[in-house]
């Protein structure tokens, strides 16, 4: 059972990778890399030589290609001490063509080139644009000089997946700090250093805080390991798809904070999330000098809604629950009231629900729904348990209508089966045949679904949330698809493989629990 | 008990022609005698049995023609008729008594005019034929490779590993995703649509079809059949096929609306085609919706994209609890 489970998490974990590497081959290579200007208003705004270069930059971000300008690499050779000051003064500003270089520029742009060229870059040196014949340059027209490569899918795929989880360690920051290393205190100071409430701290890392309590659930929290399903650039730039997805929306949540100087304030800020940025105390404003004590400073806020995949989660699992509840119910009387009054009154929800498209009936629910009353879009800012009340009956109507359906299905194979007939000219009594024997086989298929819908509430849903204006994740493939968001969409496709690649497993793994018949270990099928 | 004889003497024969002897044949009586029986004959007779596959044949036929023969008919051209009122802002969301009698009691105007003051009945049934004709060619191309990729699937159990992986990394890759990219890639016509629909949309069929072949291939008679010596390609076509026939309508009967739906889905969240069909105009009055006094704009396309898929489904159903030879007794 281990060998096999281990096979199979191992096989999945291949089918997640090659599915990302599908998706990266879609989205860098198969997809017109100029589309990512399509609706961005810079783009048209900036000219000429300047153009270019906003480009380059803008590909670099989205992560199609390694840019370098001459600037960067001589800043670099200046910071690693190969040149001095003085020389990078000297050869710095490049002239309009190639030719009028000075010596000492021409000497290092003949550097760069070769330098770069010989790592399989591509040099590309624009020539100065002048406004008709006078001397000053147009809209910018100034001389470019820069080194570009594309990155392969392959390398891209490599460094995401070693990039996917992150541990940080007391030599992260790679300032020049003193005392490096952790501590651990049982009085937490962001709350003033009089209550109780274990933390561990870190100096050197990456955040502040490593482990933290709280009282939101799980009351007990973590920064020391982190996902990072890729940055996002278009839809929230250079967030985290996971940390969009879990962070906290909405208002911001006031409370009493003691912030690392002393300072006792009502705020909203999240000490516990503070990160480390380099030089940003000595660099800051007056705020963040009366507040903190060391670079410590980028800290995110505590928002009063829940996060993206908290409402979706809500809302899928409530569902998921309800579908059950009402379906297995009702899929087992349609069985045992078949051809009967009942059973054709479910058969026509079912024959509903699957023909008809679901955007239909759900704004006919909707429609319905605000006949009665009921709020028909969400607000975060005034939360009530209503609100809740048709995103949920939206959701579950479909599932309801696929359980009754396999469920009625499955009973009635059982029924007709030889070993009922035996057990009944055995003896037994209706009720005992039922719960023994027809039930028993008849939910094991069902039961193989749960952890896949348990799972599948996580992923939100399209057209409920977008009707319903919920702020959950269903809408952030589509979101990320229409904005050109590479790193968000392959976040999100990373995510869902996952969920339905585990799914399945722990479905299986339920099913073989349950139905001591169901072995995996069996060669011969 | 029945108390009636037969008289003798009514049949007007002769004793001897009453008492001859009957030769018996011993190779006669070893034949078994059966009524003929035709599959598809079976099919219909059962399918028409029912009164209510009549009524819903008969509503499939209007729906069709309004579908297909309509929009010919009055001459629909999508690139002019959405806009001849495009000018005219009396004549823009007016609901269907004032539209007729702004502009008389005729057919087009029963169920108002649009955003652009264009019929919304024309709109309607010519973005059905869209959506239609979408649904109908994704549906055969997806069956046709469906089915026999996963008859070869189900048979062969080197290509059941293969392609058992392949299906897992193909069922991961989001669809929306798939088609948008396509979409991107292509222009957002009609034909790309259907590749984008048909390039993966076969592997669920496949396996599906995988999963009956795989229960059907290991029963009894065709163990006994292999034994037998019968080829494969004739076990195949002659013992597992016919069993399928039902599958195979059921499960076309449920594909062909579930593209509608996909189609008017796939409008809603953007990604749809160019073309006015039944999605694309779901989408565009959805903002109608919301204003009191033009709902009908938006429930009207709603409703007959329902009626279209619930109809097809439904006849589908039926067609193929019918072709269940189970059921021909």
């Amino acid at each position: 059972m281990t060998k096999y489970l281990i096979n199979r998490i191992l096989r999945g974990i291949c089918s997640i990778v090659i599915v990302v590497g599908i998706v990266m081959v879609m989205v860098y290579s198969a997809l017109d890399r100029n589309l990512i200007f399509a609706a961005d208003s810079m783009y048209s705004h900036v000219k000429s030589n300047a153009k270019e270069v906003y480009m380059m930059q803008q590909w670099e971000r989205y992560g199609y290609v390694d840019y370098v300008p001459y600037a960067d690499y001589m800043r670099e050779l200046v910071r690693d001490e190969e040149i001095t000051q003085e020389q990078y003064n000297a050869a710095i500003s490049f002239a309009n063509k190639a030719e009028q270089d000075s010596e000492s520029v021409a000497e290092f742009v003949k550097r760069f080139t070769e330098e770069y060229e010989s790592k399989g870059y591509k040099v590309v040196r624009l020539d100065g644009k002048m406004k008709g014949k006078t001397k000053k340059y147009q809209d910018g027209g100034e001389p470019r000089l820069y080194a570009y490569k594309d990155i392969p899918v392959l390398m891209r795929l490599v460094n995401y997946f070693k990039d996917l989880i992150s541990v940080d360690n007391i030599h992260n920051v790679e300032d020049d700090i003193e005392n490096r290393g952790i501590t651990f205190t049982l009085y937490d100071p962001a709350y003033g250093g009089e209550k109780f409430s274990p933390a561990v701290m870190g100096n050197g890392t990456h955040y502040k805080y490593l482990f933290y309590c709280n009282d939101s659930f799980p009351y007990i929290h973590q920064n020391l390991v982190k996902i990072n399903l890729g940055l996002s650039y278009s839809i929230r730039q250079g967030i985290d798809v996971f940390q969009t997805m879990t962070e906290s929306q909405g208002s911001y949540a006031y409370s009493t904070v003691t912030y690392p100087s002393g300072v006792v304030a009502e705020a909203a800020d999240d000490l516990h999330s503070a990160t480390y940025v380099s030089g940003s105390f000595a660099g800051g404003g007056p705020v963040v000098k009366a507040n903190f004590v060391d670079d410590y400073t980028n800290i995110s806020t505590n928002k009063n809604g829940m996060s993206k995949i908290g409402y979706s989660f809500t809302i899928g699992i409530i569902a998921v629950f309800l579908s059950y509840l009402v379906a297995v119910p009702l899929g087992i009387v349609m069985a045992l009231r078949k051809d009967k009054l009942l059973d054709h009154i479910g058969t026509f929800y079912i024959v509903f629900i699957t023909a008809v498209p679901s955007l239909a009936y759900i704004f006919l629910f909707k429609s319905l729904g605000g006949k009665f009353g009921l709020p028909t879009t969400f607000d975060m800012e005034n939360p009530t348990w209503l609100m809740y009340v048709l995103p949920i009956i939206s959701l579950s109507l479909p599932s309801i209508a696929g359980l009754m359906k396999w469920l009625r299905r499955y009973m009635i194979d059982q029924m007709n089966s030889d070993y009922v007939k035996f057990a009944r000219s055995g003896g037994l009594s209706e009720g005992e045949i039922f719960r023994k024997h027809i039930l028993k086989n008849a939910i094991i298929p069902i039961i193989h679904d749960i952890p896949g819908s348990v799972l599948g509430a996580l992923t939100g849903a399209i057209i409920t949330e977008r009707v319903y204006v919920v702020p959950g994740v269903g809408n952030m493939l589509t979101r990320a698809i229409n904005a050109y968001d590479n790193g968000v969409i392959i976040g999100m496709v990373l995510f869902y493989a996952v969920l339905t690649v585990t799914s399945v497993i722990l479905g299986d793994v339920l099913m073989s629990v349950l139905d001591p018949r169901i072995s995996f270990t069996a060669k011969a099928r | 008990m029945n108390e009636k004889k037969i008289d003798l003497s009514d049949l007007n024969m002769t004793d001897e022609e009453l008492f001859a002897p009957v030769n018996h044949d011993d190779l006669e009586s070893e034949k078994i005698t059966a009524p003929r029986y035709s599959y598809w004959h079976s099919v219909f007779r059962v399918f028409f049995k029912k009164k209510i596959n009549i009524v819903l044949l008969a509503v499939l036929a209007v729906l069709l023609v309004f579908t297909y023969v309509y929009p010919a008919i009055i001459g629909y051209d999508a690139a002019v008729d959405p806009y001849i009122n495009l000018m005219d802002s009396t004549a823009k969301h007016l609901n269907p008594q004032t539209a007729m009698a702004k502009f008389g009691s005729n057919i087009h105007w029963i169920l108002g005019s649009g955003a652009s003051g264009q019929s919304t009945f024309d709109a309607i049934w010519y973005g059905s034929s869209i959506s239609v004709s979408l649904a109908l060619i994704c549906a055969l191309i997806n069956m046709t490779i469906g089915v026999i990729v996963g008859a070869v699937w189900g048979f062969s159990k080197k290509v059941d590993v293969f392609m058992t992986e392949v299906y897992n990394v193909i069922a991961n890759i989001p669809y929306i995703l798939l088609i948008s990219v396509i979409v991107l890639i292509m222009s957002a016509s009609f034909w790309t649509m259907v590749f984008a629909l048909t390039v993966t949309g076969w592997i669920g069929i496949a396996y599906f079809i995988r999963t009956q072949v795989i229960i059907i291939r290991d029963r009894e008679y065709n163990l006994a059949s292999r034994c037998l010596g019968t080829p494969i390609t004739r076990i195949a076509s002659k013992n597992i096929l016919p069993f399928m026939t039902s599958v195979i309508v059921t499960l076309a009967a449920a594909e062909i609306p579930s593209y509608i739906s996909y189609e008017v889905f796939l409008s809603y969240i953007g990604m749809g085609l160019s073309d006015m069909s039944l999605g694309k105009l779901i989408e565009a009055s959805q903002n109608a919706m919301q204003t009191p006094g033009w709902e009908i704009e938006f429930w009207s396309p709603v409703a007959v994209a329902s009626i279209i898929t619930i109809v097809l489904y439904v006849v589908g159903q039926n067609l193929g609890d019918a072709s269940d030879p189970r059921t021909h007794m």
